[in-house]
């Protein structure tokens, strides 16, 4: 499926800011035999005074920039096609829960992909025995990873409530999990503490949905604005496999990976540190529209 | 220090080797003092005998002395907590008088371990956050990094400038009951204790001047020296600046960071004074962007980027790593050398060196069993009562750690088996490490020596020809006679650590050999610390106007006792529009002027003198006791009159000692504009038509110009000639006129006063205010004169604001 992207993310100040210093992380990855990045940009006005573009340690690739002038609004936009394959059917190859550990064990390695980074606890989300226990519940004996997986996946989307106002971008997932209510990065996050209190690595991905569905389905939720889930370490045969519990799916080829973390502190779209006062207002439109 | 039951007896009557009747090594504890038959050691055989003859008075007023010399140094670290309502306070160096004293020959041996142990941490930090070979190879767990905090992603595959991740170690040493010496703890985020050792050898040589110049003591200053050269060497432009990167004033060891720029001769910067342009790392000073080439960093690693490592931090530099990956920075330590303090990293040490440098360790590492293993746990569950158990990525030794390791042999059976679970359950986040019995040294308890349990801290730096240690450092002392390293954590002292050479040893300085002599100009003002001065200024002078007015109010009150008399009660609503409420005699808004100033001045103490400081303290504490105590009228004036003493030996100090640079200069025209506002405010509101009787003479006394009035004016005070000497007198050095003429003659000596030839606005401003008020007549000066030249002179200072301290 070929897509066409465009994100645009604007803050209006109350107050001029200025020295404003960002880090951007918006372009889709390229990925083999999954998704391929054919072209994109990214725009910042006012026109930033310095611009370095650098790849982070999980190889997002990265934009710095510094707008020094007050300015009173910041306008980033991101335009890219992107090729993404249809994921391949496979078989459940994951190893029984209690078995992954040996595994783990096993891999000796902090490459930038392995798993050990996704273990727990990260600068978000730090262990928690209120998720953990509610993990517990989903645990059925004999059960695999993968299945344990979809089936905490499945869980939190029947027993949590989407709602925008619910949360806000600093909530955590113990606030989030209390009111079973929240966005899909409460649920991503909710589902990494889960997932890492049984001893399996899961970490954040960070990216866009399909705005409009296919004829005849269902519009996904969270397609208005970067989304994001989770992928989960499944064994050495299976490797990541990654699920979206805001739509209790596996990401498909409606799904466009910008970014893999820890949790959202490694992947935020923008970073940013500015001198000034007040308030700011935050806008953000995006579009993901299938080329004909 | 205890003080002494120093009776007559005792006093006339030397002590005859009383220190050390009776000291005696511990069972099975190994001593500093006495080797292993129970004598004497070479090495100590001075200091003992003149210690032996000196009597107990003698030894008191020597000890003293070194107290003395730390107070006046105003040598304290921070500490938190249980301070009463305070929260946290500042601790005087806690010394122990006597030296440990140890073997030039057997620090040689001690030193070769430090070493290779120095370049071993050097090489296992470049493979964790280079290749990886440790972690691939299967020596080291990757756990013990992908879930260390201190592993910091940004900073792989970043390689330093100079190719160097570590340039300042420290190390924690004990020496266990076999004579051995063990690596208690490898510091390298932002090792600290250099400065404290070298007060303390400052401190000890003031009670022991005789001894030590006698005594082949190596000297500390020739490290400092060499480190200080291989800093400047790591200079990429001859216009680089090195600095101190502090994390500020609320650090416990801040003092150490002020001391040790001061020192070297380094700025001392925070988190805030730094600016990235251009992947360069520059200094705000007032006369603009400076690059920085060097940061001898005391701040931890993760505060240090907001943009890239803990967004949560307000002390840190945005783009920090941005010019460390483009190679314009050295920094001591590289960013991430913390995750080398890691517990657990212990364990693996031996296996490591084996790997790395192909050796065994020369100095071992108190034995470690990261629980992450299997049989490495049943061999800390099955040795319980010999173990420490604690957190695996704890960056503190566990005897540092504010109680988060148990002992194993403190538990109850009951929790033992608890404790098994828990290793079971969790044991990739533990480690038990053995109980280590340190050696004891002798300190001076209650009129004789007795053996306390010690470890040593040891400072490494990387110089031009390779690691050096500095000999000596310091001894932590434990408060009680439990070895048990463990016991380390509650209270102790510090005492000094002579290396002691048969030979004489050489006496270097840090001042280069005089024909190399050069004048260096003192470099930019950082302007945070220019703002720190100009408001310093403004509160102290805040004060003194304040302490002036209160003191002429309370003169007027004992004579008539009558708040509501109409001048007294004019002044009080004049104190009242200034937010001096006077609910008591010694108002609080008062003490607030002081503590600002404190305030001000304790984010600027690289830059005064200990003297300063111990005088701007002592005003504090003198006007917190009469803000408790005094009562209005005479005894009230009578306070504020020594108040007002304290004030000007403050401003004396400062006068009288400060280098006549920029610094100063700021200062200077914060006490000139707060003097000029106070002045102006005050005849605005006392000198009109209808001002209550006598207000006029009390305007002169507050002045402090009753008596040029009368020496000037042959007629009785009247509102020209008091306009005339406090508003337009040029030579008046309290007239309005003075003020504003003085910061004229400021502004012109500072950086960017003239730009492309032309003034600056301030300056323009400061000459604009100052000849529109010397061409005025005193019968032009009414409310509405005052009110506008006080909104200008307001304005002055928001200009001065934007133009140096933005």
């Amino acid at each position: 499926m070929l897509y066409d992207l465009s994100l645009h993310m604007g803050y209006v100040y109350d107050v001029p800011a200025s020295g404003a210093r960002h880090v951007i992380r918006v372009l889709p990855l390229s990925l083999p035999d999954r998704q391929r990045l054919v072209a994109g940009a990214v725009t910042v006005t006012p026109t930033a005074e310095e611009r370095t573009a650098f790849l982070d340690f999980f190889g997002q690739q990265a934009t710095a920039v510094l707008v020094r002038a007050p300015h009173e609004r910041l306008d980033i936009r991101m335009q890219a096609r992107v090729m993404v394959e249809p994921p391949a059917i496979t078989a459940d190859l994951s190893p029984e829960i209690g078995k992954l550990k040996d595994e783990l064990d096993g891999l000796w390695s902090v490459a930038p992909a392995s798993p050990h980074h996704l273990t727990g606890p990260s600068p978000r989300l730090p262990h928690d025995p209120v998720i953990a226990a509610y993990a517990r519940q989903a645990l059925r004996p004999g059960q695999t990873v993968r299945e344990t997986a979809i089936a905490l996946c499945a869980r939190i989307h029947k027993e949590f409530t989407y709602d925008a106002e619910a949360t806000t971008v600093d909530s955590t997932p113990a606030e989030a999990f209390k009111i079973r209510r929240g966005v899909c990065q409460d649920f991503a996050h909710i589902m990494i503490v889960a997932l890492r209190s049984l001893g399996v690595p899961a970490g954040y991905v960070s990216g866009f949905l399909r705005t409009i569905p296919p004829p005849g389905k269902e519009r996904l939720e969270g397609a208005d604005a970067m989304h994001a889930w989770v992928r989960v370490w499944c064994g050495e045969a299976t490797g990541y496999l990654e699920l979206d519990p805001t739509n209790n799916i596996q990401a498909g080829s409606d799904h466009i990976v910008v970014a893999y973390g820890r949790d959202y502190a490694d992947v935020a779209p923008v970073i940013g540190v500015l001198k000034g006062y007040g308030n700011q207002k935050t806008i953000q439109a995006v579009d993901v529209v299938p080329v004909k | 220090m205890s003080k002494a039951p120093a009776t007559e007896r005792k006093a006339a009557q030397p002590l005859v080797s009383d220190p050390i009747l009776g000291y005696a090594a511990l069972p099975g504890v190994a001593d500093e003092m006495l080797d292993a038959r129970g004598e004497i050691k070479p090495v100590w055989f001075n200091l003992i005998a003149r210690l032996s003859r000196m009597s107990e008075s003698e030894l008191h007023e020597r000890f003293a002395r070194a107290d003395r010399y730390l107070r006046d140094a105003g040598v304290f670290y921070r500490t938190y907590g249980a301070q009463g309502s305070q929260g946290t306070g500042e601790r005087n160096w806690p010394i122990s008088h006597v030296p440990v004293l140890i073997d030039g020959d057997e620090w040689a041996a001690v030193s070769r371990g430090l070493v290779q142990r120095a370049d071993l941490l050097e090489r296992l930090i470049a493979d964790i956050y280079g290749e990886n070979r440790l972690v691939q190879e299967g020596i080291l767990p990757p756990q013990l990094l992908a879930s260390n905090p201190e592993f910091l992603r940004p900073l792989v595959g970043v390689k330093p400038v100079g190719g160097h991740y570590l340039h300042f170690c420290s190390f924690e040493i004990g020496r266990g009951p076999d004579g051995k010496w063990w690596v208690l703890a490898d510091r390298t985020q932002a090792p600290s204790g250099a400065g404290f050792a070298l007060e303390n050898r400052v401190a000890t040589t003031r009670a022991f001047s005789d001894i030590y110049a006698e005594s082949h003591v190596h000297r500390l200053a020739s490290f400092f020296g060499a480190f200080r050269q291989a800093l400047q060497a790591h200079k990429q432009h001859p216009d680089d600046r090195i600095a101190v990167l502090s994390p500020g004033p609320a650090n416990e060891t801040y003092f150490e960071h002020a001391y040790i720029a001061r020192y070297l001769g380094f700025m001392l910067l925070e988190g805030e004074d730094l600016t990235v342009v251009n992947n360069r790392v520059m200094v705000r000073t007032v006369a603009g962007l400076k690059p920085v080439g060097v940061l001898w960093r005391r701040l931890d690693s993760s505060y240090a980027d907001p943009l890239e490592l803990d967004q949560n931090s307000h002390i840190g530099t945005p783009g920090m790593v941005q010019a460390l990956r483009s190679g314009s920075l050295t920094l001591v330590n590289a960013l991430g050398s913390g995750i080398l303090e890691t517990r657990a990293l212990l364990a693996f040490m031996p296996t490591i060196a084996r790997r790395l440098i192909g050796e065994d360790l020369m100095m071992p590492s108190i034995a470690t069993w990261w629980c992450g293993q299997k049989s490495e746990r049943e061999h800390v569950a099955a040795n319980l009562e010999r173990m420490v158990i604690g957190p695996a990525y704890s960056r503190l030794p566990f005897f540092d750690d504010y109680g988060q390791s148990v002992l194993g042999s403190g538990l109850r059976e009951t929790a033992r088996d608890a404790i098994g679970d828990w290793l079971e359950k969790d044991g990739a986040k533990l480690v038990g490490q053995e109980v280590v019995t340190l050696s004891t040294t002798p300190v001076y308890v209650d009129g004789k020596l007795t053996p306390r349990p010690m470890s040593l801290r040891v400072f490494a730096a990387r110089t031009e020809d390779g690691w050096q240690l500095m000999p000596g450092g310091f001894a932590r002392i434990g408060s009680g006679d439990d070895v048990s390293a463990i016991a380390m954590q509650s209270g102790g002292r510090a005492a000094d650590v002579w290396i002691v050479s048969d030979g004489p040893v050489a006496k270097p300085s840090l001042l280069p050999p005089e024909e190399s002599f050069t004048r260096n100009m003192p470099g930019s003002l950082p302007s945070r610390a220019a703002d720190n001065l100009y408001w310093l200024g403004r509160y102290i002078e805040r004060a003194e106007g304040a302490l002036r007015i209160l003191r002429a109010w309370n003169l007027r009150y004992a004579e008539s006792a009558d708040p509501d008399a109409p001048l007294l009660a004019d002044v009080s609503r004049y104190l009242k529009s200034i937010d001096i409420e006077m609910t008591k005699a010694v108002p609080a808004p008062l003490l607030r002027n002081i503590e600002s100033a404190i305030y001000s001045a304790s984010n600027i103490r690289d830059r005064f003198s200990p003297d300063g400081w111990l005088a701007l303290n002592d005003l504090a504490k003198t006007a917190r006791r009469f803000h408790e105590a005094v009562q209005p009228g005479d005894d009230a004036a009578h306070a504020m009159t020594v108040l007002l003493r304290k004030l000007a030996g403050f401003a004396g100090l400062v006068h009288e000692n400060m280098y006549r640079f920029t610094g100063w200069r700021f200062l200077s025209i914060g006490r000139y504009l707060e003097r000029g506002l106070h002045m102006t405010r005050l005849l605005g509101h006392m000198s009109g038509p209808d001002a209550p009787d006598g207000a006029l003479d009390m305007l002169l006394e507050i002045g402090d110009s009753v008596m040029t009035h009368r020496r000037r004016y042959n007629v009785s005070t009247a509102r020209l000639t008091v306009a005339d000497l406090l508003a337009l007198d040029p030579l008046n050095p309290r007239s309005v006129l003075y003020q504003l003429n003085e910061i004229r003659t400021e502004v012109e000596q500072l950086p960017n006063a003239f730009v492309n030839g032309q003034m600056s606005t301030f300056y323009r401003e400061a000459m604009r205010l100052h000849s529109g008020l010397a061409v005025m007549t005193p019968e032009a000066m009414d409310e509405e004169v005052y009110r506008k030249l006080e909104a200008e002179m307001e304005k002055l200072s928001d200009i001065l604001g934007q133009t140096y301290f933005g």
